[in-house]
């Protein structure tokens, strides 16, 4: 189709479905007006059952934990995925960055930048890991808390340079912490299992509510988690990475 | 309100499919795609919300904290985000390849696969 | 079979390949690509054997598991459950015997990227076995995105080439947006009815006239697994996406990815809309019905436009997709047993399809059918497996696929609609007969070496590497050639199995039993063993009094298509009717933004379809 055949066409075709959504949105209940029994039975017991105090956290990782179980995979097959993607294909070579005017000294980085990257680095690692382990108390979890831990990677290059960032990503090292952190889950699910009760049911003490260590598997499963997380985004950090820096097309 | 609230939702989901659609540019087109997405995570969490609810987080509450709002819907949005940013980056994956590729980011530029 | 064991069984059908794919993503760089090759083939194969455990367990009730423990309490759902039933199982057991074939196919020819090939290989099985078997819709929706995510990797694997990449955009984008179609579904579902379980949903709903929220939430629903599963005008995104994944991908997704779309819709309306007052099925079966026949015509005939072989059999992918979706869409067990045993038979031969273009690309180093002209010398076996093949998706008897065939007749009839049997004769001699031209031009070095119409576009690019490499001498390997023909062969054993086709049929009534599953999964009494005596009988009728003539007229209609199609005195006839389809080869451009904007119309079209339907 033309582009602009296309267009008209689209406009068309927007024109119906904004009628349909519109004719299922307007049966929906009044905005703020209500939610499910679900949800309010939910609300009642989770903090009791589960001596957790954010509900959401317990309906991911406990109600609903086969949910987040593929939820996990969704992320670990989208990671290999990108690798695979971005992997270096038989006609490219790793080259790092050459100094095209070798004669000019190269001016050092700027100190500010550094310990900006240095004190947001660290700050972010730590809010990372407190986000991952209160994920049972306050919203946040392994999910969150994964991608803030992954996002010092992002500062630290920022800051820095490739060469010095490549250090902090050793390539076996982020997948195995990747492949632990997803057979984590799996196995954490098994302990149920081996206790006789169902896959994924929680079988570790509780705890008492509001304490660091309640809700039983749930913040070991947000340990996983964030586990599987970080080392997912340092990978595709380091993929992205070697995509822009160092891989290079060989002539041929 | 609720015309207001239900409607961002239609608006966001066309919108970001018509600048798929109209994209001339690969990164375009995958942002444009988290636009729809984004209005999917909207329409979960609207469906959850209670008038003068609080989050469902049962710690420092005032003495009469009133219902909370939906954590089901929270879960369920949570874990389209998840899968939201999966998808993007297989796709600027994809794009970075393209453009080695292909020599291009224009979609309409692309004519490996036709008939 | 005990419920103990049983009950360790159905969370085992997705653990154990979970379990496996994250160990080979985490650690497989440590390990010879051997032991990667076996311990993945192995984690296949015992997936396969727990779904077939389940397929036989689950035979006169669907075993209901609840995950983390949580049974329905206070008359709502509260946990996530399993709920197996013997099509559901059959379906996981498919995809799971496709994957051992994908991952025997690749060892040693293959670069599996250290191992990252297998890990998501693994997790598409995983993914496709949650979705058979689960009975929440949030998961069916989870389950649907990861098959997705795995599947958008799994096509853009040979990197180095724009093809495949163009392919997996097209479908990354297409599927995504199907993806939030689907969430949009289940969020105006649990805003009606206050539950993400398919029972309850179904529950709340039953008996009640559906207004404008329960119509769009089906078309949303349905529009979402229609985009995966490449109907019509949903599927432009297949012939990109198939016709340049890797062999052993096209493998997986001709066999199950786009019939994984077919089993949702038919699940949500089993579960969720068919207790709707007013009697929809009827209405609802002619939308269904008109999807089907145009996916089945327009995939024949693009079929027969295609010179590049892979992208070819993507078309007759499609159009036996139509096919599975007349007989699903006649809203009927007999139906629905049909369009089972033919995925079934059809998954077989096409795979075995799939893995000998493959053999030939890897002594060739090309997928055109042109370039190959004459070239098939030495390569017997998988010419023969070709031929059988594309013999087989003619419903040659006895295989199974002949069996399906006469139950999806059957079916048509009692509804009333015997017309349909020339639709799919016509789809099926048309698709097969491409495939027969392509096999009689290369090993038999018929017909022209140009196509008549030169106007054909890409024709070359098939996204497979080592095109400028000579061609390998000596014989195909063994682990090239075996699969297809194992392959094959249970397609044979199946066929000649008695009572396949009343096992089919208990299956699917038990599938379509709406307040039965909903008693099973809440525990409420009443439903009990579905009337299926009826269909039963039916189908063991339709297969013991199936027109051998008319399968074998079938089979022989193919060959004279692909002979005349080869034969150079019918050239003025080919190029007309080559410029008299042009329009619709144009149509499939390739670009995203033809194929997005097709989608958008394609929902509202559903959704008014849809309307009318169900009021």
């Amino acid at each position: 189709m033309s582009r602009s055949a296309r267009l008209m066409f689209f406009a068309a075709a927007a024109a119906a479905l904004a009628a349909t959504l519109g004719v299922g949105l307007s049966g929906l209940p009044s905005f703020g007006s209500q939610i499910s029994a679900y949800a309010r039975m939910l609300n009642e017991l989770a903090p009791a059952q589960r001596h957790v105090t954010d509900v959401v956290s317990a309906i991911s990782f406990d109600y609903r934990g086969i949910d987040t179980l593929f939820e996990e995979f969704i992320l670990l097959s989208a990671v290999t995925g990108i690798s695979v993607l971005l992997r270096p294909l038989s006609d490219e070579s790793r080259q790092l960055p050459e100094d095209k005017a070798p004669d000019r000294t190269i001016p050092p980085p700027s100190p500010a930048v550094w310990l900006l990257a240095v004190f947001l680095g660290s700050l972010l690692v730590l809010t990372g890991i407190e986000t991952v382990t209160h994920g049972q108390l306050t919203p946040g979890g392994g999910f969150q808390g994964g991608v803030i831990v992954a996002s010092a990677v992002y500062v630290a290059y920022l800051g820095t340079n490739y060469v010095t960032v490549e250090r902090f990503q050793p390539g076996a090292l982020l997948e195995a912490t990747d492949g632990v952190g997803a057979s984590g889950y799996v196995v954490i699910g098994l302990l149920g299992l081996l206790a006789g009760a169902d896959f994924l049911s929680n079988v570790v003490g509780l705890g008492g509510t509001g304490n660091l260590i309640s809700g039983g598997t749930i913040p070991l499963l947000n340990l996983v988690v964030g586990v599987e997380v970080a080392g997912g985004f340092a990978i595709l950090a380091s993929e992205f990475l070697d995509q822009t820096a160092v891989i290079r097309t060989r002539r041929r | 309100m609720s015309v207001l609230a239900y409607g961002v939702v239609a608006w966001l989901f066309l919108i970001g499919i018509y600048g798929v659609v109209s994209s001339r540019n690969l990164i375009h087109l995958v942002v444009c795609l988290s636009v729809s997405q984004s209005a999917t995570d909207i329409l979960l969490l609207e469906i959850g919300y209670r008038a003068g609810g609080h989050a469902p987080v049962f710690v420092d509450l005032p003495a009469h904290p009133g219902p909370a709002v939906d954590a089901v819907m929270q879960a369920l949005a949570l874990t389209d985000v998840v899968i939201g940013a999966a998808v993007t980056g297989l796709l600027l994956a994809l794009a970075v390849q393209v453009h080695k590729r292909a020599g291009t980011l224009d979609p309409d530029k692309l004519r490996a696969t036709r008939d | 079979m005990d419920l103990v064991s049983a009950s360790a069984v159905i969370p085992a059908s997705v653990v154990v390949p979970l379990g496996g794919a994250a160990l080979m993503a985490g650690f497989s760089g440590l390990l010879p690509r051997w032991v990667r090759d076996v311990i993945a083939t192995a984690v296949a194969v015992a997936t396969v054997t727990l779904t077939l455990i389940l397929m036989v367990a689950s035979a006169g009730r669907p075993m209901i598991y609840w995950f983390s423990g949580w049974r329905p309490a206070r008359g709502m759902t509260i946990g996530v459950d399993y709920a197996v039933g013997p099509l559901g199982a059959g379906m996981a057991s498919l995809a799971g015997l496709l994957v051992c074939a994908a991952l025997v196919y690749c060892w040693r020819y293959f670069d599996s990227a250290r191992g990252r090939y297998h890990s998501l290989v693994l997790i598409f099985l995983a993914a496709s076995v949650d979705f058979c078997l689960t009975g929440d819709l949030f998961n069916l929706f989870v389950a649907f995105e990861l098959v997705a995510v795995t599947a958008f990797s799994l096509t853009g694997y040979n990197a180095g080439h724009p093809a495949p990449l163009q392919g997996a955009i097209n479908f990354a984008v297409t599927n995504s947006l199907g993806g939030m179609t689907v969430l949009m579904g289940v969020g105006f579902l649990y805003a009606r009815t206050g539950s993400l379980n398919l029972a309850q949903i179904g529950q709340e709903l039953a008996g009640r006239r559906p207004d404008g929220l329960v119509v769009v939430a089906f078309a949303l629903l349905a529009g979402g697994f229609l985009i995966k599963a490449a109907v019509v005008p949903f599927h432009f995104w297949l012939p990109d996406a198939y016709g340049s994944a890797p062999i052993p991908v096209c493998v997986l997704f001709a066999g199950v990815l786009s019939e994984l779309g077919l089993f949702g819709l038919i699940r949500v309306w089993d579960t969720v809309f068919s207790g709707l007052a007013g009697g929809p099925t009827p209405r609802m079966r002619a939308v269904l019905l008109g999807l089907g026949i145009a996916t089945a015509l327009v995939g024949a005939v693009m079929a027969l436009a295609q010179t590049q072989l892979k992208r070819m059999l993507a078309f007759v992918t499609m159009s036996h997709l139509g096919i599975y979706l007349i007989g699903v869409g006649l809203l009927t067990s007999l139906g629905l047993a049909g369009a089972s045993l033919l995925v079934i038979g059809d998954a077989l031969a096409k795979s075995a399809l799939f893995l000998g273009v493959g053999a030939v690309q890897h002594q060739r180093r090309t997928v055109s059918e042109l370039k190959l002209r004459g070239r098939g010398r030495g390569l017997a076996v998988t010419g023969v497996t070709i031929a059988v093949g594309a013999l087989v998706l003619a419903d040659l008897p006895p295989f199974v696929s002949s069996d399906g065939h006469a139950l999806l007749v059957s079916a048509a009839d009692q509804a009333g609609l015997p017309w349909l049997e020339i639709v799919i004769a016509l789809t099926v001699v048309l698709s097969s007969g491409a495939v027969l031209r392509a096999a009689g031009r290369i090993w038999l070095g018929w017909g022209a070496a140009e196509s008549p119409s030169p106007d054909v576009g890409t024709a070359d690019d098939s996204g497979d590497e080592a095109e400028d490499q000579p061609d390998t001498t000596g014989r195909v390997p063994l682990t090239m050639m075996l699969p297809p023909l194992a392959l094959l062969a249970i397609g044979l054993g199946l066929g000649l199995a008695p009572g396949l086709a009343a096992q089919a049929a208990a299956a699917a009534a038990s599938f379509s039993d709406r307040a039965g599953y909903a008693a099973a999964v809440l525990g409420t009494p009443g439903g009990g063993t579905p009337a299926s005596g009826p269909v039963v009988a039916a189908a063991s009728h339709a297969v013991s009094a199936s027109g051998l003539l008319t399968d074998l007229g079938q089979v022989a209609v193919a060959l004279c298509v692909a002979a005349v199609a080869l034969d150079r005195r019918t050239v003025r006839l080919r190029r007309a009717l080559a410029a008299g389809t042009g329009w619709l080869r144009r149509l499939h451009s390739g670009l995203v933004g033809d194929q997005v904007t097709w989608l958008v119309a394609g929902l509202a079209l559903l959704a008014a379809l849809g309307g009318v339907a169900l009021r």
